[in-house]
């Protein structure tokens, strides 16, 4: 596990993501405790696109793709699930520890109540935590397997950004509705009992799934 | 163990044909392949490895078929450096040979062993805990190398393993096939005369897609045998006119001007004596006659 951690986090794509939070919270205000996870979700999906992008791709570049060939297709998988296991929780742990530089940083106001109800912003964090998981690994997975299928990360990486742009906009929410990749942005916050945000989250995972039994045939055949 | 070629066609989408109906038999040992750049060379190896699935013909190795339903049995006997391999470049040289043990199936316990033997062999032991983006060109070619070997494969397919390589890293690297082919079939790749000079009884030559010979390296010299002429010219604008009209196959600068080799079906037509034929003036011999 050592060694994939060396090959799929390597300290370039540790700096440019702890930056790019960094600078999200310092730059992207948000006045309500609720918001800090609207203004997480959408930039820490493009942040996952990114990172996962060369899962893979990365064993095609330096053409030890072509020596990997030789190995059997489940020792390849394996490895290259620990990976996207690794970055993955990485992003995720990226992604809480954002929500805290929000909370220090921006300093917002408590959305349940002038003062702080420590229950309420911990329930907050964990449906965050809940959803920012299922986001991180829909669009993590997505880019991946993009990769894979056009053997370039810049292609795989292309095509979440315009999935991306269309249905992170006003047109996506409206055409999507609650079915939308990105439902927990654009949930009701002022309606707790509205769980129907849910159903956008649980397409992703059907998704990701579906990408995960897809992705041995799409290395075997592309190489 | 033995590599049978029977009728093998590569044709890119392109349009471009980079093997074009050939037949060839490897024998155990090793095997050079000779060709200039872009000549097929790469192409072939990429079907003997079964990443490339040709359009037509058919491969035999040790008896079985290239086909979907061996290709995990092949792929067992294979062990392949590529032209251009990168290593992991954040791992140490152990570390990284040891999670490609890892991926290909070997026990760790055997892997281990195997690495340590192979690190001894290749002069590498006294680097193995440096990054791999730390290693000289040729440190990286011998840890390729050893990659290749892990899984003690019947047949080593390495191409161009000496491009870009200096001339003490190039005899060590040929040493090491040489040591390597004792009990299996490898099969050496270059477009450098000299590195087949050194290493291999028997050869191919290839040219645009197709092998313009193939058999033991003697036979090839004496093909070119009476053909080659020794020239003694006092500048190099004559050497030059000697080449616009003979086909050369080196120069070199000697005492009182520059020595030529030309190489001509006919006695030529300047003061020369003829000469023993070299392995690079057959090659060249070969790749221009009829021209």
């Amino acid at each position: 596990m050592d060694k994939e951690i060396k090959i799929c986090l390597p300290f370039y794509k540790i700096a440019y993501s702890v930056f790019f939070v960094a600078v999200l919270s310092v730059v992207r205000g948000v006045s309500l405790t609720d918001e800090i996870g609207i203004a997480l979700e959408a930039p820490m999906a493009a942040l996952a696109a990114v990172l996962c992008a060369d899962t893979y791709v990365q064993e095609i570049i330096s053409k030890r793709s072509e020596v990997e060939r030789l190995y059997p297709m489940k020792s390849r998988m394996g490895s290259m699930l620990k990976r996207m296991v690794i970055q993955e929780i990485y992003l995720l742990i990226l992604a809480v520890a954002g929500y805290g530089m929000f909370y220090m940083i921006q300093k917002p106001r408590p959305f349940y109540g002038p003062s702080l109800q420590i229950e309420d912003e911990l329930r907050m964090l964990l449906i965050y935590t809940a959803a920012i998981a299922v986001t991180l690994n829909f669009w993590g997975i997505l880019s991946h397997t993009l990769s894979c299928l056009f053997r370039s990360m810049w292609v795989g990486m292309g095509f979440c950004l315009v999935l991306w742009i269309v249905t992170y906009s006003t047109a996506g929410e409206r055409l999507l509705g609650k079915w939308n990749v990105f439902s927990y942005t654009f949930r009701n916050t002022q309606d707790n009992g509205d769980l129907s945000w849910t159903c956008g989250k649980i397409l992703c995972l059907l998704l990701s799934i579906t990408m995960a039994v897809m992705l041995p045939k799409i290395v075997e055949k592309r190489g | 163990m033995s590599i049978e070629i029977k009728d093998l066609t590569v044709t890119f989408k392109n349009g471009v044909t980079a093997l074009n109906h050939v037949d060839l038999e490897i024998p155990q040992g090793i095997f050079g392949l000779l060709g200039e750049n872009g000549a097929g060379k790469t192409t072939l190896m990429r079907v003997l490895t079964t990443v490339l699935t040709p359009q037509g013909g058919e491969v035999i190795i040790d008896g079985m078929r290239y086909s979907e339903s061996n290709y995990e049995k092949i792929r067992k006997k294979i062990g392949y450096l590529p032209q251009e391999i990168d290593l992991y470049p954040n791992l140490t040289v152990q570390e990284c040979l040891e999670y490609m043990g890892d991926l290909a199936g070997i026990p760790k316990k055997i892997c281990q062993e195997r690495i340590r033997y192979y690190l001894e062999k290749t002069s590498l032991a006294e680097h193995q805990k440096k990054k791999m983006k730390q290693l000289s060109g040729g440190m990286k070619r011998r840890a390729g190398l050893v990659q290749a070997l892990l899984n003690e494969p019947e047949v080593l397919i390495v191409d161009e393993p000496t491009t870009g390589l200096d001339p003490e890293e190039r005899i060590r690297i040929r040493n090491l096939l040489v040591d390597f082919s004792e009990d299996r079939t490898v099969l050496f790749s270059t477009h450098v005369v000299e590195d087949l000079a050194a290493t291999c009884q028997k050869l191919a030559v290839m040219k645009k897609g197709q092998f313009l010979y193939a058999g033991g390296i003697r036979e090839l010299l004496s093909e070119a045998k009476g053909h080659v002429w020794l020239c003694q010219v006092d500048s190099e604008i004559k050497a030059r006119e000697l080449e616009r009209e003979y086909h050369v196959s080196s120069k070199q600068y000697v005492d009182g001007g520059l020595q030529v080799r030309l190489l001509c079906e006919k006695v030529p037509e300047v003061k020369c004596i003829p000469c023993e034929t070299t392995l690079e003036d057959a090659y060249v011999y070969i790749t221009n006659k009829g021209k």
